[in-house]
């Protein structure tokens, strides 16, 4: 009964959950970045939440190393359905420069579903934001298909 | 006091610090910016240099022999293996890469990432003689001289 008047207030606020896959900083900080009043992703209803149980936007930087691959998984199992991964820069996508390392196990796509993903390294706040604003369209479409 | 008020009363008319982005165009890129790369297949020589120093191995080359004499080769570059340092743009001789300051790199299809660029080269004319035939001729030569030489000591 009230599930459509949910949804229409879960658009205005997707939050967003940031798990750092053994990132080497640059991407975090500059995700940190697009909340501060300069670029100011909160206008937009982004939110930083401290559990993925609350999370719609799951943004993942980092290869996927050894050592975070079983905190990866068992945090993405947390967060409720629907929900969109946003993979943040070259890392998760590839590796980077730690391709074919001992000590990684990615790309993300073998652990789960990736919706959206940014290139550079690190991307660009701007880049970051239309990404976000991206996943929070498809997020909507996923939930409007979930609910009929 | 009183120059504090002057800098709220005028921090009250300024325009907001708040960039407008996706609202309004993207701003352009820092100059110097290294984003996407763009490659000009024509001007490529297939010298195989920017595969050497390319740290994250991001390029494949793909050579296809299309008749005896032509070969198309097809450089792919993919953005989500790039670390953008820019050495393969540094090193290209010809200056067939280039990074430009495109940053705009968010897609859900892994198509989109990738820069690709083909071309036909061409294989050098092939020798007048073979190996053997030449061989041939440098022993038939060497004799003549040989022969040359003996009628020359018998003379003497």
């Amino acid at each position: 009964m009230f599930q459509k008047w949910i949804d229409s207030s879960m658009k205005k606020s997707p939050w967003i959950f940031h798990i750092n896959a053994g990132s080497c900083n640059g991407c975090d900080i500059e995700l940190v970045s697009v909340l501060t009043p300069r670029y100011d992703a909160e206008r937009f209803g982004f939110r930083l939440t401290g559990s993925p149980r609350q999370a719609d936007i799951v943004v993942v930087s980092g290869p996927i190393t050894m050592q975070s691959r079983e905190r990866l998984v068992r945090t993405l199992a947390q967060v409720p359905e629907p929900f969109c991964v946003v993979s943040l820069g070259s890392c998760p996508r590839s590796g980077n420069v730690f391709k074919g390392s001992y000590a990684i196990d990615g790309p993300l796509e073998k652990w789960t579903h990736v919706d959206v993903s940014v290139g550079g390294c690190t991307p660009k706040p701007e880049a970051i934001i239309a990404a976000l604003a991206q996943a929070a369209e498809l997020l909507e479409k996923k939930r409007s298909r979930m609910h009929g | 006091m009183l120059p504090y008020f002057g800098e709220a009363i005028r921090n009250l008319f300024k325009k907001p610090a708040t960039e407008r982005f996706p609202g309004s165009a993207a701003p352009k890129a820092a100059e110097c910016y290294r984003g996407r790369l763009s490659y000009d297949p024509t001007k490529c020589v297939n010298c195989g240099m920017c595969i050497r120093v390319c740290a994250p191995q991001c390029m494949t080359r793909t050579i296809r022999e299309i008749d005896g004499e032509t070969q198309e080769i097809t450089f792919t570059f993919d953005m989500t293996s790039c670390t953008f340092c820019g050495m393969c743009a540094d090193f290209c001789s010809q200056h067939s890469i280039v990074m430009t300051d495109d940053y705009m790199m968010v897609s859900s299809d892994p198509k989109d990432f990738l820069v690709t660029g083909s071309f036909q080269k061409k294989k050098p004319a092939a020798p007048k003689f073979t190996p053997e035939q030449l061989a041939a001729m440098k022993a038939a030569a060497e004799a003549k001289k040989k022969a040359a030489a003996e009628k020359q000591e018998e003379k003497v």
